[in-house]
């Protein structure tokens, strides 16, 4: 592979994997939160713990 | 504030976060044009070196993750000991800074065997950095896979807090010998003269890359957290469905 | 406390003795192993002879993984490890005792698949010491380590799969100190044949201490 082309997969892998992370990660949360019913998270402090709406 | 009418779109932000997220897409997208276009091709190694404005950064991350994973593990053990339902919360940090940490330790081998490649001639080098890369990957995938599994949550965190401690105790064993092995038998058979003079435009592109992508990490870090959050709330109500059935039988099914 | 430890060995191998699966069916899984190695490597005497170190080591990761999965299989079967928690024996003696029986059994299939290299792939010892000093401390770092991901995976339906990924890994050093360490041993590589079982040593005991330390967490209840 000529150098160009190698940093082209280098950076495309690297930014399609990040991508879909992150996607899969927010979608996660937004599917169990509907599943859940939980509507007040993005209200709660934005510490650590916000996702803590019935801490037990 | 905003809850009744985004309540649908992000679930797990919070104004914070949502900050925090936009910077991370602004960051990541400057860091390309940054790494891509403005900094210049190195002398000895061309348009390659542009893969070190990734391969650092998430080499970076991946290492700074697994540190996290084992501090919060030894608070939650801690925490534990004195109070079993306490510590959750070190208990997903220590989940989500290892999924990240195992997200950009897959692109740290990517991105080195591509750039190796290249340089090298070669996609793979037996020496210590690598090997124990490897291994840590496949290290954390167990760790987890085992955080994964159904079974009683304290147990459960115990279990993977131990392992992400032995994990951590045996990263050095594992990149001493392989040194070790490397060393005592032949010489390094490829000069690590695959390391260009960072200077100029290439350092300060590479010192933003890390920031960054320490952006990036850290958004999706909290993130994950909270969906972890969610997750356990899930279970526990599934569980409450659960509870009568589990009454008839001396062990539930799953 | 060792007096315990030497009741929860007793135990762990008398259950063993009367079930024979180590002998009876790992042991000679373990050589058919030895068999395919040959197979793969085209029977091809000098590589056989070169590899026979390594290739015992794998030999040993394979039964040894077995035996460990069988170790805890016992116990969590029949809820005994529940019964073993309540029956006021310390984690310590637990950990020990349990390590101490799986020592005995992989020494068991190691003295199988010793004389299996020798014979079958024609290689002749030239350090015995070495030879034995490796292979020990090997031992110990396998049945230490077997312990703390076997109750890791323990009561988990899917450990059988489970416990290969996480035991592995951690094993890796072993697997290569033990490998370089028999090299020697065999006379196929000069020199370093003690700076690996040294090394040896110092990853059994390293694994020792941790799972002393963090098999009382392992074992108490939510």
């Amino acid at each position: 592979m000529s150098e160009v082309a190698t940093v082209v997969a280098g950076w495309g892998i690297t930014f399609v994997l990040l991508a879909t992370y992150s996607m899969w990660v927010v979608l996660r949360g937004k599917n169990i939160g509907q599943e859940l019913g939980i509507g007040e998270i993005q209200d709660s402090d934005p510490g650590k713990d916000a996702g803590a709406t019935t801490d037990s | 504030m905003t809850a009744a009418a985004n309540s649908g779109a992000k679930m797990t932000a919070t104004p914070i976060t949502r900050v925090l997220g936009v910077s991370a897409l602004a960051a990541t997208a400057l860091m390309a044009v940054l790494g891509l276009v403005v900094s210049p091709p190195d002398v000895i190694q061309g348009e390659a070196v542009r893969m070190l404005y990734i391969h650092v950064p998430s080499i970076w991350i991946a290492y700074g993750g697994f540190a996290l994973t084992s501090i919060s593990s030894i608070l939650f053990l801690r925490r534990s000991r004195r109070r079993p339902d306490q510590g959750r919360h070190y208990d997903r940090l220590a989940g989500s800074a290892a999924e990240v940490g195992v997200v950009f330790t897959a692109i740290t081998l990517i991105t080195g065997m591509l750039w190796g490649k290249v340089t090298w001639g070669t996609y793979w080098q037996w020496d210590a950095r690598l090997t124990t890369t490897v291994l840590l990957f496949v290290t954390y995938l167990g760790y987890l896979a085992l955080r994964r599994l159904p079974a009683e949550p304290t147990v459960r965190s115990r279990r993977a807090a131990v392992m992400a401690l032995i994990s951590f105790i045996n990263v050095p064993i594992v990149h001493y010998s392989v040194d070790w092995w490397r060393t005592l038998h032949q010489k390094a058979s490829l000069s690590v003269g695959r390391r260009p003079e960072i200077t100029g435009e290439m350092y300060w592109t590479l010192l933003y890359s890390m920031l960054a992508v320490t952006i990036l990490a850290t958004w999706l870090i909290i993130h994950r957290y909270r969906v972890i959050r969610l997750e356990e709330l899930r279970d526990e109500e599934g569980l409450e469905a659960l509870i009568a059935s589990r009454l008839n039988k001396a062990v539930g099914s799953h | 406390m060792l007096a315990e430890a030497l009741l929860v060995a007793r135990k762990d191998l008398r259950v063993e003795r009367r079930a024979k699966i180590a002998l009876g069916q790992v042991a000679p899984l373990a050589l058919l192993i030895l068999m395919v190695f040959a197979f793969a490597l085209d029977a091809n005497s000098s590589l056989l002879e070169r590899g026979a170190g390594g290739l015992y080591w794998l030999a040993v990761l394979y039964g040894g993984t077995l035996l460990i999965q069988r170790s805890f299989d016992v116990e969590t079967d029949d809820g005994n490890m529940d019964a073993l928690r309540m029956s006021g024996i310390g984690s310590t003696s637990l950990f020990l005792g349990k390590a101490s029986a799986l020592f005995v059994q992989i020494t068991v299939l190691e003295l199988i698949l010793g004389p299996g290299i020798v014979l079958l792939y024609n290689v002749r010892v030239v350090d015995w010491v070495l030879l034995f000093a490796a292979a020990t401390a090997g031992t110990v770092a396998f049945s230490v380590c077997g312990v703390l991901w076997g109750v890791m995976s323990a009561g988990l339906r899917v450990r059988a799969t489970l416990l290969p990924l996480l035991l592995v890994p951690v094993l890796a050093p072993v697997l290569l100190a033990g490998s370089r360490a028999f090299e020697t041993a065999l006379g196929v590589r000069t020199g370093a044949g003690w700076t690996w079982a040294g090394l040896m040593f110092v990853i059994a005991a390293v694994h020792t201490a941790v799972g002393l330390g963090a098999f009382g967490f392992l074992l108490e209840e939510g």
